[in-house]
């Protein structure tokens, strides 16, 4: 367990300096994108009451009222996709680099006097603490950023938001702000399998090379329809036959089922198979 | 004592390694010589579990290979297993944090042999220093056996001749130690037994001091005599 902690906490620490500085580029942009929307929309108000002289009323059902909510455009996501995209190569990375790098540092790993899993185990939840590093990080900057709008608009032009109003503006990405404790771990949770599912891919291929890119896609698709095989059940009998709460806790338990598909399968991969 | 039992290796449809077995024992020093590519490496991965093996056994001092293992032996590559950006004293912090046989004061006496600096960054090591740093994160450990892999490979005579004075000096002294080298004038005079490997099968393995006490014969004779059959 020290061991499996130990290397969670170096893992962290060797994506750090990337991870700060993709932290640093959201709060950045961000809030530039906020600041230039509100300055923009103080010009127009001004330009509009001030030289045109329409009434407030009238700009602001033309205009409507400043909001975070209308700063959140295209390059307001852009670091977050960004991330999303980071996050998503790093996983691949997370794993090459010990094999590829200029040192084969997956020599040490593996010869380290610890259970091999510990490795699969730590890289996995470095990943997932970086995921819920920076959503926390986007919690805490919407609610800042809503302040710098309140800050620069005066209250007859604008509108807030609550933090729940403003996640709700973010539409498809809404998903990475869960607003229960339940959607928290299902959303949270299906990344997690998806990650154990993709190590364990990377780590057939680790062993298997070119056939192992064959086998690691067949396993990673084998898993996904293991999951996914109450859905796919409706799609083709076009009937439900199960209650709501009946397919999560299905779901549930195939969820559970291809998690421990995936760190067995790693398992028996980096103590039998593996290849340095 | 490290048991090497029939071991099969293939790669892909290829058999490196066909039928070897030899025994390695503490306080000897086990040399596998062969030409390049005939397995010597491959031998040692498997001894440490690096690569997976088709058939026969290995055991160290009877048990099979397990996490327990790696503190009972230490493998030292033909390269740094080190990340690069790491400083001297990282790489040394990072073998103290998880080598429970970690000795702080070898790895010290070590330092001050080789005349290394614990601030340089792995990465702008000459190649001999490079070695130099292996070396000692594998001699540190306070381990039964080593394994090295042609620790003299691509570094410079005076290199060489500091990590031969470690082969005779207390740092190795009641260790088993396999090493593998396909220059064999390097350490001739260090060994205790040599096995001979060719078309991924031990050729002859002999104890050099009884050949050339019997025999009058030096590895190297023994060498022609196997390879150029």
């Amino acid at each position: 367990m020290k061991s499996y902690l130990k290397l969670v906490n170096f893992e962290i620490n060797r994506f750090l300096k990337l991870y700060v500085a993709l932290a640093a580029f959201t709060v950045i942009v961000q809030t530039a994108v906020v600041i230039i929307h509100a300055r923009s929309y103080l010009a127009t108000a001004k330009d509009a009451v001030t030289k045109d002289m329409i009434p407030r009323e009238t700009f602001l059902s033309d205009y409507g009222p400043m909001s975070i909510v209308r700063a959140m455009d295209g390059w307001f996501q852009l670091p977050i996709a960004i991330c999303i995209a980071v996050l998503l190569i790093y996983c691949f990375m997370i794993w090459y680099r010990d094999w590829f790098g200029k040192n084969t540092f997956i020599y040490r790993l593996l010869m380290l006097p610890t259970n091999r899993i510990h490795i699969y185990l730590a890289k996995a939840t470095a990943i997932f603490f970086m995921v819920l590093g920076l959503v926390s990080l986007e919690l805490l900057l919407l609610p800042a950023e809503s302040k710098l709008v309140e800050l620069m608009v005066p209250i007859d032009y604008r509108e807030d938001y609550s933090l729940n109003g403003i996640m709700e503006a973010f539409g498809d990405l809404n998903i990475l702000f869960p607003k229960t404790i339940t959607e928290f771990l299902i959303h949270y949770g299906i990344g997690l399998m998806m990650v154990f599912i993709l190590f364990t891919s990377i780590l057939i291929e680790r062993c298997y090379r070119l056939k192992g890119i064959l086998y690691g896609g067949i396993y990673f698709a084998f898993a996904l329809v293991i999951f996914l095989l109450p859905n796919i059940v409706l799609i083709f009998a076009h009937t439900n036959y199960l209650y709501p709460v009946e397919m999560f806790f299905v779901e549930l338990l195939l969820g559970i089922l291809v998690t421990a598909m995936s760190i067995g399968l790693s398992h028996y991969l980096l103590n039998k198979k593996i290849r340095v | 004592m490290i048991e090497v039992k029939h071991l099969r290796k293939k790669f892909g449809r290829k058999t490196v390694l066909q039928d070897i077995s030899f025994t390695a024992e503490k306080g000897e020093i086990t040399c596998l010589i062969g030409i390049n590519g005939v397995g010597k490496t491959t031998i040692l991965n498997a001894i440490m579990a690096l690569t997976p093996i088709q058939g026969g056994q290995i055991l160290i001092d009877g048990e099979r290979v397990s996490k327990r293992t790696f503190e009972k032996v230490a493998f030292i590559p033909d390269a740094i297993t080190m990340l690069p950006q790491m400083r001297i004293k990282d790489a040394i912090a990072f073998m103290a944090d998880y080598y429970h046989c970690w000795n702080q004061k070898r790895a010290d006496e070590m330092l001050n042999f080789f005349g290394l600096k614990v601030e340089e960054r792995i990465a702008n090591l000459s190649k001999g220093n490079t070695a130099k740093v292996n070396l000692l994160l594998g001699l540190a450990l306070d381990v039964d056996y080593i394994l090295m892999d042609e620790p003299f490979s691509g570094i410079d005579i005076f290199s060489r001749e500091q990590i031969t004075d470690v082969f005779t000096s207390h740092l190795i002294e009641d260790r088993g130690v396999v090493i593998t080298t396909h220059e064999i004038q390097d350490i001739e005079h260090l060994i205790d037994k040599a096995v001979l490997l060719d078309d991924g099968e031990v050729k002859m393995a002999f104890n050099v001091e009884e050949i050339r006490e019997t025999e009058g014969k030096s590895v190297v004779d023994m060498m022609r005599q196997v390879y150029q059959r």
